[in-house]
């Protein structure tokens, strides 16, 4: 069988065997993949480097058929981000952004958009972007691929103006109106600031760089992920502290 | 290929094709070299692992494996108490001890953070480190975890821990293996090498 070429980001892995390990990566054709790489784990070889969580790399793949690992043939660095190994919060919102790759999507699932997003969002903590930010705008770009787009003009719930006091509601992804506010349980109240920039961000508009991350926003989004995955994801207690 | 094997020959099988490296293959050669002739290498095994489930633990001060209260590296009053190397695991102070070269003592933090593997702080030796240092006596701490990005980032995470102390911390040099080409040498590899570089004499 021939080998393909893709590229992808190492989400996941794991060991095998002494020599070989299991790769997860998010690809932008295949969406995510698992595969098997054989002598992986052999130190010093550019093969086992492109392996190392949240890289990018560019792999060749000979898929199986039937049930069993595909296996990963060749792989190359594409490109690293140092500040993931300077800078923790960095880090953790990295492994945030892998953890919610790996339990949104499906195997051979693809989402070029969202590899495409999570590539730049890496590079934008490179470039000194608030860690908090890149996940908030990670968090809103995942939710619009998994279908939640949220609702930013008018209520989520009966579609009306809302006015005045605005409330966010997880379980509707997005914003609620007076009225429907007693059905949208748990909704969160949004100060001005963080509304604008959820209406600029969803407009795709340069939102901005808020200069502290407030904590109305961070509650609003992570509680949408929450909603939408079924579970809290085990990353946000390290993004944003113990809650 | 599944052990397909029946009664306690089938248990057997399956408790060696558990361990790491041991396929089913592998595992009914070595039940069946054990259980050949008059079995006193399996006698052996089963009396030497018997002993060593009871009696090896983590050592008190470095969590080292031994079976002792302190391990022989935190008794040897020859070694340098004022220098701590920090490992992920004993297999790591092994591979420190064969090259002999080091003369400090060792801190096994048990793993590396994988917060998604649920391996957070408070799964690692973490405590016990900080307390170490704070006791004084300690000059310097080596972080020698894996260079890899969950290795780099428990580094990260036991500097910001032991900052506050006061304690010169240093990581392992990487770059460039002896005996190697710079022609071959992956692009990271040069990168790490020109950062990690040093005053020549
Ligand atoms: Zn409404
Ligand atoms: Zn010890």
């Amino acid at each position: 069988m021939a080998a393909e070429a893709a590229i992808g980001l190492v989400i996941g892995g794991s060991d095998w065997s002494e020599s070989s390990r299991i790769v997860t990566l998010f690809t932008r054709e295949w969406g995510k993949v698992r595969a098997l790489a054989k002598g992986g784990r052999r130190l010093r070889s550019n093969f086992e480097i492109a392996f190392d969580l949240l890289t990018v790399c560019r792999v060749m793949v000979i898929r199986k058929s039937q049930s069993g690992l595909d296996l990963l043939t060749e792989a190359r660095v594409e490109e690293r981000f140092s500040v993931l190994r300077r800078r923790l919060a960095a880090l953790y919102v990295g492994y945030y952004m892998a953890e919610l790759l790996t339990e949104g999507t499906q195997e051979y699932d693809p989402h070029p958009a969202l590899f495409d997003r999570a590539v730049a969002q890496l590079r934008a903590l490179e470039q000194g972007m608030a860690p908090l930010q890149v996940a908030s705008e990670f968090e809103l770009a995942w939710l619009a691929e998994l279908g939640y787009r949220p609702r930013v003009d008018a209520c989520a719930v009966c579609g009306g103006r809302a006015e005045g006091e605005v409330l966010w509601s997880p379980s509707a992804a997005g914003m609620v109106c007076r009225h429907c506010r007693a059905e949208a349980r748990g909704a969160v109240r949004l100060t001005s600031a963080s509304w604008q920039w959820l209406q600029a961000q969803s407009s795709g508009q340069p939102a901005g760089n808020l200069t502290s991350w407030p904590a109305d926003l961070r509650a609003a989004l992570s509680l949408t992920v929450t909603h939408v995955l079924g579970r809290r994801p085990k990353m946000l207690r390290y993004v944003d502290g113990p809650s | 290929m599944a052990v397909t094997e029946q009664g306690v020959l089938g248990e057997v099988l399956q408790e060696l094709a558990r361990l790491p490296g041991i396929g089913p293959k592998s595992a009914e050669r070595i039940a069946h070299f054990l259980l050949a002739g008059d079995r006193s290498r399996a006698k052996a095994l089963a009396d030497v692992l018997q002993r060593a489930v009871e009696r090896i633990h983590q050592c008190r001060e470095c969590f080292n494996l031994t079976d002792q209260e302190l391990c022989p590296i935190c008794q040897d009053p020859k070694r340098d108490g004022s220098v701590l190397c920090v490992v992920e695991t004993p297999r790591d102070v092994s591979a420190f001890e064969r090259i002999g070269r080091y003369r400090g003592r060792y801190h096994v933090l048990g793993g590396r953070l994988a917060p998604l593997e649920n391996v957070g702080p408070e799964r690692l030796t973490l405590d016990a480190l900080l307390q170490r240092v704070q006791r004084g006596g300690v000059r310097e701490v080596i972080l020698a975890t894996s260079p890899t990005l969950e290795g780099d980032g428990t580094a990260l995470y036991v500097a910001n821990l032991l900052r506050p102390t006061g304690v010169a911390i240093t990581r392992l040099a990487r770059g460039l293996p002896t005996g190697g080409s710079l022609e071959l040498a992956n692009p990271q590899m040069l990168a790490d090498a020109l950062e990690g570089r040093r005053t020549f004499h």
